[in-house]
């Protein structure tokens, strides 16, 4: 007949909840392991309550067995409710995505198939009809990239020849008013009673009476008698106006085995806000030419229904990285905290500029330790940490990055092990370690060790250059000499911190002596601070003696300290030309900024609890930062730096400095007035 | 509802019950037509939230085409042409569709309610907060960038240990002692506080997300 039609159902739609798969992950991690045998789940849908959306199969966490020991071996179908029918299904997930894509498509399709059919057969279908909607998915979690690619299969047998439509049309177009609103009724009733809610296939009886009754479809024998009016309905997820939803498929086949008609009409059930809406469910009429051999039990007929993705035959994939890769999670909620502090309390926080900086530290003790934990609570990643000693017996206590671990067997190379621990405190962190000593001015070395101290050097300088800040947290005077004149030389932010037994010194060093064109007095270095305020030397002749007995209080607040420095001149505008504030002054020139002042020398006392910021000029004298050590570095490199090695008194005498202390007692310490007038000898 | 947590914008947990009991309750007859509020029971069935979720959007952006495949190598399987018969229907949404689950969790720290989201795709992939925002209408956009009060952060809900949008809490006691005190005589009075107390919270955070409470419900504060 030319009107006729073969019926074309909408095939189901799936989708997973991301809870699903953080569910089954947990799973597979803690209890299965490498097991891959088929695990029962449970879907859960509903009928169509959206004109223009399906309503999907879903799975979500509780489709998964519980992650405890009971044995589920039978379909654990979870509780339903009107919202969530459950429907069984199972799940083959493999071990690698070969596997994946090696899984006999068409034999795991039928396997499912074959259930159906024997539901069918027996009766089980009659009974608990949602196994007619039984369903399988195949999957491969690849737990390194928190990536899922996975395949669901709904299985419909297929009737050979298809089923033809004879009528199709709007349930309220097909019934009458009376009929309409005692059908909706009845449908709401079954809806809304918990012990029918979740029953998706059922019969609708309409008496000669316009009075409608929603059964159990094993009542079907109930339903027999003349005047009434017998549909099979179910809830249909799909919502489009000319075809019926998948469930229609394997409800049909059921009719056609165990109640032989071959006329079927039926209701395709579906909902608006919660209640049956006639205008969208459909009713239409379906004729079944029983294929051969369906009678028999043993014939199993083909089955289709391996879901379609976007028109394709392929698998779907999901990633969920971002949502499960705990380096992820913990690099977002770093960035979380950070954020939080600009918006809240400091609108002009760079978090960029923070991110981005690389951070060179010198000494990976006491105040390394804690400094590289500082800067990555800033939001630092890349850190260098650069140190020759092995981490002792003692340190673990009073250096934070190490444990006890870390001392056993000779113990670990500091800077490897503090690497190793930024790595466990925040994985994102970028942080290298490398092992070496620092040479020291007036420490000679014998000439068959050279070449290697050579070689350290270069790579000191190497290491300076490529990094943007340096953080001087040696134990010693002259083990910051080197680093400061290649900080100088490069115009480096440099941090010093220094400590005595109770008293420390933070301080930045001022820019190097060739960094800008304009004849303004720079601030000081470190080594500046002996030359320029003798007198001062009282607190700092105490610093640097190499010796482990310091109030343990000291490290953390010096450390503290040197990295505040360093946020406050990375929000300067001026940066490393900034000029030294005093705390507690009413600087009438300076407008403040948001982090407050910037100080250029932070001097602490542990005794006193207190602390004092001071501002030095650079000296010209000065054996690390001055014009004339710089530029003998900058013409005579190694050679320069070999010689200062060597002979003690050298540094002191290129720049005038020896001259200098012998006429100490009489020179005038005139701040404006610090310009070159002694003599510079040579030799 | 104590005067002295009135007064600083916060309530008690106990509070925070009752107040859910009596939004729910209100919101359910108010708004049939909308879907409906639940109160879901932490594992622990001591403590509990509000919940409303798979809140259907339709989304005007375009379909993101090869979202699901992330990855490189992902064309170079060559699938098995598998069965699909006459009786097939293949049929893609015509529209891209967003879902959004809403969770409102009480916080013990700051003692106010706090609003969890999260909003995911037709395959259950999670959106990601700048998608989310092209989804809000106008005004919460403005809400969101031009308030100090109100940011989205990104963090793990606290029953299902999984990384959920919300509204930072922190600034939620400042405006609701606003909000509450703007009309101190009567509510002092009729000790209804508590039960308002989530709908005039939800009248403001609602705004950001894009919910809108219907006026018959704000008629009552």
């Amino acid at each position: 007949m030319a009107s006729e039609s073969i019926v074309v159902f909408a095939q189901f739609q799936s989708a997973v909840d991301e809870g699903f798969w953080h569910r089954f992950s947990s799973l597979k991690l803690n209890k299965l392991g490498i097991d891959d045998s088929p695990i029962p789940i449970t879907g859960f849908y509903a009928p169509c309550s959206h004109p223009q959306v399906s309503n999907h199969l879903t799975l979500l966490a509780e489709s998964l067995p519980s992650e405890s020991n009971e044995q589920s071996s039978t379909a654990a179908t979870s509780g339903g409710n009107r919202n969530r029918c459950p429907v069984p299904g199972i799940l083959y997930n493999t071990n690698t995505i070969e596997s994946f894509h090696a899984l006999d498509k068409k034999s795991l399709l039928k396997a499912e198939a074959k259930k159906i059919w024997d539901d069918i057969h027996t009766g089980k279908a009659v009974e608990d009809s949602a196994v007619l909607s039984r369903f399988l998915l195949i999957s491969f979690a690849d737990l390194k990239k928190w990536t899922f690619h996975y395949w669901f299969a709904f299985p419909a047998l297929v009737l050979d020849p298809p089923a033809t439509l004879v009528d199709l049309r709007r349930a309220s177009q097909y019934f009458s008013l009376e009929e309409a609103k005692s059908v909706s009724a009845a449908c709401n009733e079954w809806r809304n009673s918990s012990l029918t809610a979740d029953v998706p296939f059922f019969l609708v009886c309409v008496d000669p009476n316009s009075l409608a009754t929603v059964k159990h479809i094993k009542d079907w024998e109930t339903c027999q008698s003349d005047g009434n009016k017998l549909l099979f309905g179910f809830y249909d997820p799909c919502h489009l106006p000319n075809n019926p939803g998948w469930p229609l498929r394997n409800f049909l086949a059921l009719i056609s085995v165990r109640w032989n008609l071959k006329s079927v009409r039926f209701l395709c059930y579906r909902e608006n806000r919660g209640f049956a809406d006639l205008g969208l469910s459909l009713v239409g009429e379906a004729l079944i030419t029983v294929p051969q051999g369906w009678r028999d039990h043993q014939c199993l007929p083909n089955a289709v229904g391996w879901e379609q993705n976007k028109g394709r035959q392929v698998s779907r994939c999901i990633s969920l990285a971002k949502s499960m890769d705990p380096t992820r999670l913990a690099i977002s909620a770093a960035d979380l905290n950070l954020k939080l502090m600009r918006w809240r309390a400091l609108p002009s926080l760079n978090l960029n500029a923070l991110s981005s900086m690389k951070c060179l530290l010198l000494g990976a003790g006491t105040l390394g330790c804690q400094v590289a934990r500082m800067l990555m609570a800033w939001g630092v990643r890349k850190i260098t940490l650069v140190d020759n000693g092995r981490v002792a017996m003692s340190n673990p206590l009073r250096q934070s990055l190490y444990t006890l671990d870390d001392c056993l067997n000779g113990g670990e190379y500091k800077a490897t092990a503090a690497v190793k621990s930024l790595g466990r405190i925040f994985p994102a962190v970028d942080a290298e370690g490398v092992v070496m000593a620092i040479p020291m001015p007036g420490h000679p070395v014998p000439s068959q060790e050279e070449d290697n101290v050579l070689e350290d050097c270069r790579r000191l300088h190497d290491l300076v250059d490529s990094h943007d800040a340096v953080f001087l947290l040696t134990d010693t005077r002259e083990s910051r000499w080197l680093p400061t004149l290649l900080c100088a030389n490069t115009n480096k932010i440099t941090i010093t911190a220094a400590l005595g037994f109770d008293s420390f010194l933070v301080m930045r060093h001022g820019a190097g002596p060739f960094s800008s064109n304009d004849e303004r007095q720079r601030l000081g270095c470190y080594f500046c601070s002996d030359v320029v305020a003798p007198i001062d030397s009282t607190a700092n002749r105490t610093l640097d003696q190499q010796c482990t007995v310091t109030r343990p209080g000291l490290a953390p607040i010096a450390s503290a300290l040197a990295v505040e420095l360093l946020v406050g001149i990375l929000h300067h505008p001026q940066g490393i030309f900034a000029d030294g504030e005093l705390a507690n002054s009413s600087n009438s020139g300076s407008c403040e900024q948001p982090l407050g002042v910037l100080p250029h020398q932070i001097r602490g006392s542990l005794s006193q609890f207190s602390q004092m910021t001071l501002v030095g000029q650079s000296s010209n004298s000065c054996t690390a930062c001055s014009s004339t050590v710089v530029s003998e570095y900058q013409e005579r490199g190694m050679e320069f730096i070999i010689q200062a090695i060597n002979h003690p008194t050298y540094l002191e005498d290129l720049t005038g400095l020896t001259e200098l202390m012998k006429s100490a007692s009489s020179f005038q310490l005139d701040w404006d007035n610090d310009d070159d007038d002694d003599d510079c000898i040579e030799i | 509802m104590s005067t002295k947590e009135e007064s600083r914008g916060t309530l008690s947990s106990t509070d925070f019950g009752v107040a859910a009991s009596a939004f729910i309750l209100n919101w359910n007859t108010i708004c049939s037509s909308f879907p409906q509020w639940t109160w879901v029971l932490s594992h622990h069935q001591v403590e509990g939230y509000l919940s409303l979720e798979n809140i259907l959007l339709s989304s005007t952006q375009e379909e993101h085409g090869e979202l699901s495949f992330p990855g490189p190598g992902k064309h170079s399987h060559q699938e098995d042409p598998i069965d699909v018969d006459d009786a097939t229907l293949v049929h893609i949404n015509p529209c891209k569709v967003h879902y959004y689950d809403l969770h409102i969790i009480y916080c013990n720290s700051y003692r106010v309610p706090v609003l969890y989201f999260r909003a995911y795709d037709n395959d259950g992939e999670p959106l990601e907060c700048d998608e989310i925002e092209k989804d809000l209408p106008a005004y919460s956009k403005k809400a969101l960038s031009d308030s100090k009060w109100t940011f989205i952060t990104q963090e793990e809900h606290p029953y299902l240990n999984r990384p959920w949008y919300k509204l930072h809490p922190c600034g939620t006691s400042e405006w609701m002692k606003l909000l509450f005190h703007a009309d101190d005589d009567a509510l002092a009075k009729t000790g209804v506080a508590i039960e308002l107390y989530l709908v005039a919270w939800l009248s403001v955070v609602g705004l950001v997300v894009g919910l809108r409470i219907p006026f018959e419900m704000m008629k009552q504060l």
